[in-house]
């Protein structure tokens, strides 16, 4: 069989980047960009300034002392690093896409693996394509016209709806395949949309600390296993209670309880689901699953939560896994700490699905007359999600440090010698942090430093924190002029917090705690990967969201997952509400 | 009307279908009508691995085989049924099974055939249980080269 299909799309997918990429670094788009990225463009117009003043200055001085004007160059401002980046990543895929589209024109097509990976190339730009439409483009038009609308209205739509580049991505994707139909030649590429998710995912494992891992495993195992087991329960219960067939309640309860669709198709043939279950369940999910997604962020800045209370419960309140890792980059879409806690919550469900579709297999057979035995370990091997052990393995490397030094995963290191010049404390600041200092030693003074030590409990390695840490930590700060280690950072960080203190003082503190850490440019670009990779894969399972499928939602499963569905994600945010913490 | 050579009947096991099958050999005669049997399988099935993506591979063929093999026996099923109650009453019967949108693949049968009378069920009551795959009837209205015969629901 030939997997090709010749068509020229390819190619002018390749000739339009490589087109705006050029426009870009020439210029030309200068007056597109402006509009599109007004913070960036602010930024560019402050650092110009600067540099017309400074250069201004210099001129005037290498005039009087009657010597060449200077050659000065002005910084990047973050609009021109926008653009360039823009620019480099146009010029390298566009580059890619458009030898392989001239390959697929002129080559005569053999089967054969060649023909097929060649197929899926055309697909694979579609989406990046649409994904640079949508982060260059709509995400930004859309956060600009919130703005613009909120004098009027009283409240930023684009934010309140999360009208940011994943849930556009999806929509986009939703519509292309209802509306438009993907195209023949992009209908293999599309399918890859699964690998840049699991590679995503795997990619994800480097940002983790073995504690953040401990920490979250922890709360996802217990939510995880309360609410999975518990829907399952339930779905078993109202199945039997409904009347709804064994294999019907099985799937249902698989897909209500688990992972959605992955775990409706995973359990399906094990329980021989028959065919208009299968389209019942999976119709019922994805419908679920788009509503999270859309309504989810939403409650979520509303109650105001945090990225480790919205992962856990997007991660255990929503049915379908898909939608998990889009409500959550829909939450917080310039970082990825709310899709690290999400995902942890994803892989856990993919762990437990093995289990439950034993569970199932074995309940089904008990109940079902007739019903063929299976073979579990063979279900249970086949089961297995791979891509975990990538995840793990990618944790491993990173803990070992084999992409960044130990303590970089999350972007930003303590390194006392790397505080610039500029950031050091200045006398007025470490004269009110003195005056401090002698107030915190008097018998007032101490007592409520110790209370505060007391109520927040603040450790030193395995040890509490004592007010004579603090004196000394503030003593060393004072001759320093800067933080000198990350226990110091620490300590001080708490006294800084401390209700009553000098606000001069307090500022200094914050200040000096801030200069010690800096931004990782390796894990800064492994994080921009990651969105794109997200960002890709999720408008690709856009495009397998067809109305045809949503539309069989209906009869008894709608009932039984309305019913189940809610009480999970309400309950799920009870419990997340109250027990969970933002600590990590 | 003058009897029909070939029949399309549009049968996929519903009651409406029934209905359709029973009209259908209303007008049918036998020795003179040829009744075609045409089974389309909706293209909503191609979807209905969602947005699944974290299953491996071997899973979602497992899936997607056992899938394909019950909608291919469940066809089987019915073409068989519906060719044993046409030799009940003498009439010639073929069948033709297809996956695609319903409309578009009956008119296309159609004319491939070149049937002289299509005879379909009507769509069931709003709220009753059954696949979301509605035949449309404009579609259908505009492509046909031949008149249509739509039974009652039963």
């Amino acid at each position: 069989m030939i997997y090709m299909k010749k068509s020229p799309a390819l190619l002018i997918i390749g000739l339009a980047m490589l087109l705006w990429g050029w426009f870009n670094a020439n210029g030309s788009l200068d007056g597109v960009q402006k509009s599109l990225q007004r913070s960036a463009y602010s930024d560019h117009m402050k650092v110009k300034e600067k540099f017309d003043a400074e250069l201004r200055v210099a001129t005037e001085i290498a005039a009087a002392e009657s010597k060449p004007a200077p050659d000065m160059k002005m910084p990047k401002s973050q609009f021109d690093g926008a653009k360039a980046f823009q620019t480099q990543m146009c010029y390298i895929f566009g580059g890619i896409a458009g030898v392989l589209g001239l390959l697929i024109m002129v080559w005569t097509p053999k089967e054969g693996n060649f023909d097929y990976y060649l197929s899926i190339f055309p697909g694979m730009a579609y989406m990046l394509l649409i994904a640079l439409l949508v982060r260059w483009g709509l995400d930004p038009l859309f956060a600009n016209w919130g703005r613009d609308a909120q004098p009027t209205l009283g409240w930023n739509f684009a934010t309140i709806f999360n009208l940011n580049y994943v849930v556009l991505g999806i929509v986009i994707g939703i519509v292309i395949v209802n509306v438009f139909r993907i195209p023949d030649w992009a209908a293999n590429g599309v399918r890859t949309a699964r690998f840049f998710l699991k590679t995503g995912v795997i990619l994800l494992g480097a940002l983790y600390s073995a504690t953040e891992l401990a920490q979250l495993g922890g709360i996802s195992v217990a939510m995880i296993g309360v609410f999975v087991l518990g829907s399952i329960g339930v779905v078993l219960y109202m199945g039997r209670r409904m009347n709804t067939g064994n294999s019907m309640t099985a799937v249902l309860s698989a897909g209500v309880g688990v992972c959605g669709v992955s775990a409706a198709v995973a359990a399906a043939p094990v329980v021989n689901a028959k065919a208009a279950e299968i389209a019942y369940t999976i119709g019922t999910i994805l419908v679920w699953g788009v509503g999270c997604m859309f309504l989810f962020p939403t409650i979520g800045h509303l109650l105001n939560m945090g990225p480790v209370q919205f992962g856990a419960w997007a991660g255990t309140g929503i049915l379908n896994s898909a939608q998990v890792a889009g409500a959550a980059l829909a939450f917080d879409p310039t970082g990825i700490e709310t899709l690290k806690v999400a995902e942890i919550f994803n892989i856990t469900r993919v762990l437990f699905l093995p289990i439950v579709v034993l569970w199932l297999a074995t309940w089904y057979v008990k109940h079902e007359v007739g019903a063929e035995k299976v073979d579990l370990g063979k279900v249970l091997f086949a089961k297995f999600p791979v891509f975990v052990l990538g995840f793990i393995l990618m944790f491993l490397l990173s803990t070992l440090g084999a992409f960044t030094p130990a303590g970089h995963y999350q972007g930003k290191y303590f390194s006392a010698e790397q505080i610039k010049e500029d950031k050091l404390l200045k006398v007025k600041e470490t004269r009110a942090i003195e005056a401090e200092l002698a107030r915190l030693k008097e018998a007032v003074g101490a007592k409520q430093l110790q209370d505060h030590f007391k109520d927040k409990a603040i450790n030193i390695g395995a040890r509490h924190a004592t007010p004579e840490d603090a004196y000394k930590g503030l003593a060393e700060l004072i001759a320093n002029k800067k933080v000198t280690t990350r226990e110091q950072e620490t300590l001080l960080a708490a006294v800084g917090k401390m209700k009553g203190l000098d606000a001069v003082a307090a500022s200094a503190i914050d200040k000096a705690s801030k200069a010690a850490y800096h931004n990782s440019k390796t894990i800064g670009a492994f994080r921009d990967w990651l969105a794109w990779l997200f960002s890709i894969g999720l408008i690709g399972l856009g495009m397998q969201i067809t109305m045809a499928a949503l539309k069989q939602a209906g009869g008894t499963p709608l009932i039984i997952g309305g019913v189940v569905g809610t009480a999970k994600a309400v309950g799920s945010l009870i419990v997340v509400l109250l027990f969970i913490k933002e600590f990590i | 009307m003058k009897t029909p050579l070939k029949l399309l009947l549009c049968h996929h096991g519903t009651g409406g279908a029934l209905a359709a099958e029973a009209l259908a050999h209303e007008f049918a005669v036998p020795g003179t009508t040829t009744l075609i049997h045409c089974l389309v399988v909706p293209e909503l099935w191609a979807g209905m691995q969602g947005d699944d993506w974290l299953n491996n591979a071997s899973t979602r063929d497992a899936f997607g085989n056992y899938v394909e093999n019950m909608l291919e026996s469940d066809a089987k099923r019915e073409v068989a049924a519906v060719a044993s109650r046409c030799a009940e009453r003498g009439l010639a019967c073929e069948s033709v099974i297809r996956f695609g949108n319903p409309g578009e693949t009956v008119v296309a049968i159609a004319g491939e055939v070149d049937a002289d009378l299509v005879v379909i069920g009507s769509p069931r009551k709003k709220g009753e249980e059954g696949l979301r795959s509605r035949m449309e009837l404009e579609k259908l209205v505009r492509g046909l080269k031949c008149p249509l015969l739509v039974a009652p629901h039963p």
